[in-house]
């Protein structure tokens, strides 16, 4: 990739930031793996769409007109996948609420949109759609794994027998949610070596 | 030329995205109703099974009590599911949810109880002891323990399939005179908490002891009728027939074979009322027992003289999150003396906040209180409701108990 172009912070190594961007709609649809895997599909998608019309438009789009023009696409796939998913996953709309819908203003989507399909050709902004919605997705489900299991003692909405009296409802929680978070993007940061990356960074 | 460029890529993307979102909404639309119409079934079906749509009739029926909130009329002719909501006296607060199934020919089919707040719920088994009953729920007993949610319950929903059958939808049940006369007794003597059976014999058919001491019930038969009798702590007794009429005068031997019974098993309160009216009143002369055909908390009464001044005591049984023991004196004017209780709190370490209550000053800011003056305000401790609702009862039977002293009931 040439120095400068702008992509994704997973794409740069720094995948926390993705994280910590979309944090919120993380906590909400890692309480149960059904919900994750609904919430992957919808970021996945939505990142993906638009992505492709983002970067197949930005060149006609003139500069002080892309906020409006790129929330409103954004938006609209929003609207489309939401009104689709009410359709055939109901049970999963109804467990996302209203973070499914809040999805059309996630800073993730957006600045996926404005950072990268905003600066690249379609071929790089579908790369780094499908690799973020990918890894939010995967990051999603293994916080639902864990606040399921040990939160709720259960799995797909299903009790685990032998865990009922050892939950701890507190990781089904917003603080046991942030809890997991937080050692997932540990353990992610470890993988990705990030703290070698910025020492990299601040040597150069 | 910049702004109309722009002006028409804007409206582009809204055309495209609003006319996108029509053609969905063309294949979406149905299966969203048809889910949504699902999902409302579902909840429905689960007091009736087997149910396949339904049609809220509501509107269309009248004289609806406030509890009943939606009727829905099963369209195959399976019956109707009834959406009602019930608030006990003691929690009072945000009500419980209740959903009724009931057949065509008026019986429960199926009974749920979908949310409360209370703060003491009867078992998650007590609403299917009404499966199976119509409208006079004959047989269906209040909860031991949850006196006050399972009586806002049962008179829920008592109310809500009396409200079908005085709209023709149901057939209304028939009440025999024994369960009548069961019904009146809370009516009768409301101070009687939880009912428990005694044996029978003789003319009584049936015997009731309150739980918290206030009295007896009967029910009794005179030849082919049948009455209910009521004996409080205090030895009174009233007689009432099937209609609710006070028929004690034409019915002495049934009131006396009521009161000889209630004598035999009534718990003695007046020596250790005698006891802690002197302790409370030290120097008290001449405390003459009172006898009042009041059937409600109090349990007994007396008067006395102190510093050559007439005084009445009352000692009322009232229950809260446990029985209390409650004791005022009145003085001729009918303002309150003094207030003490056996024990005002039994759970201290779950009512947090009466570490910080001030007994002493809690008594006294009833001192001077009369019937007319009192508010309510003056019973209230901080995270125990149940207790000062006992506290309220308490204080509200004292003066009615006054009153009717005065007013020559004695």
């Amino acid at each position: 990739m040439k120095k400068g172009t702008k992509t994704s912070y997973l794409l740069k190594g720094t995948p926390s930031i993705l994280l910590v961007l979309g944090a919120g709609f993380v906590m909400a649809s890692s309480t149960d793996i059904r919900a994750a895997l609904g919430m992957g599909a919808a970021v996945l998608i939505a990142m993906l769409l638009s992505s492709i019309v983002i970067s197949a438009l930005h060149k006609i789009i003139p500069a002080y007109a892309k906020l409006p023009a790129y929330l409103m696409i954004i938006t609209g796939f929003v609207s489309l996948i939401s009104m689709f998913m009410q359709a055939h996953f109901p049970n999963v709309v109804e467990m996302l609420g209203v973070h499914l819908a809040t999805l059309a203003v996630s800073a993730v989507v957006y600045r996926d949109a404005e950072e990268v399909a905003d600066h690249n050709g379609e071929a790089t902004s579908i790369k780094t759609a499908l690799v973020t919605g990918i890894f939010f997705t995967v990051v999603m489900v293994v916080c639902a794994l864990i606040r399921e299991f040990f939160g709720a003692a259960t799995f797909w909405g299903k009790p685990i027998a032998f865990m009922q009296d050892y939950k701890i409802s507190a990781i089904a929680g917003a603080f046991g949610g942030y809890l997991v978070l937080a050692i997932v993007m540990a353990i992610i940061n470890k993988i990705t070596k990030l703290h070698h990356h910025l020492d990299e960074e601040e040597e150069n | 030329m910049k702004l109309l460029k722009t002006f028409v890529i804007l409206v582009l993307i809204v055309a495209i995205f609003g006319g996108a979102m029509f053609a969905l909404n063309l294949y979406t639309g149905p299966i969203i109703a048809k889910n949504s119409a699902g999902a409302a079934n579902d909840r429905l079906n689960s007091v009736m099974a087997g149910g396949a749509a339904y049609e809220d009739i509501t509107a269309t029926l009248s004289d609806l009590p406030a509890t009943v909130t939606a009727v829905h009329k099963e369209t195959s002719g399976l019956g109707y599911v009834i959406e009602a909501t019930a608030t006990s006296d003691y929690t009072g607060g945000a009500p419980m949810d209740i959903l009724i199934g009931v057949d065509s020919t008026g019986v429960i089919c199926g009974i749920q109880l979908v949310s409360h707040s209370e703060s003491l719920i009867f078992g998650a088994d007590y609403p299917s002891t009404y499966i199976g009953k119509d409208s006079a729920l004959a047989g269906v007993e209040l909860y031991a323990g949850s006196t006050f949610s399972s009586t806002a319950f049962k008179d829920s929903v008592s109310a809500a399939l009396n409200a079908l059958a005085a709209n023709n939808l149901i057939a209304a049940g028939v009440k025999g005179d024994d369960q009548i006369l069961t019904e009146m007794i809370p009516t009768v003597a409301p101070g009687f908490t939880k009912l428990l059976e005694e044996t029978a014999s003789g003319n009584i058919q049936k015997a009731f002891q309150a739980e918290n001491g206030a009295g007896f019930a009967y029910i009794m038969t005179a030849g082919e009728k049948s009455y209910l009798a009521v004996v409080n702590a205090m030895g009174a007794c009233k007689v009432y027939d099937t209609e609710g009429n006070d028929v004690t005068a034409d019915n002495a031997a049934l009131a006396d074979e009521a009161k000889t019974d209630a004598a035999a098993k009534q718990a003695a309160y007046l020596d250790p009322f005698k006891s802690k009216i002197e302790k409370m009143m030290e120097g008290a002369a001449d405390i003459t027992p009172i006898t009042l055909d009041t059937f409600n908390s109090v349990v007994s009464a007396a008067s006395f003289t102190f510093e050559g001044a007439t005084y009445y005591a009352f000692y009322s049984r009232s229950v809260g999150f446990h029985q209390m023991d409650i004791y005022f004196i009145i003085d001729a004017n009918g303002a309150i003396t003094k207030m003490d209780a056996k024990q005002f709190i039994f759970e201290e370490e779950y009512f947090m906040a009466f570490g910080g209550m001030d007994v002493t000053a809690y008594k006294d800011g009833f001192v001077g209180i009369t019937g007319d003056t009192f508010t309510g305000e003056e019973v209230i401790i901080a995270t125990a409701t149940m207790t000062s609702n006992a506290v309220k009862q308490a204080t509200e039977d004292t003066f009615d108990a006054f009153n009717a002293l005065k007013g020559g009931a004695q």
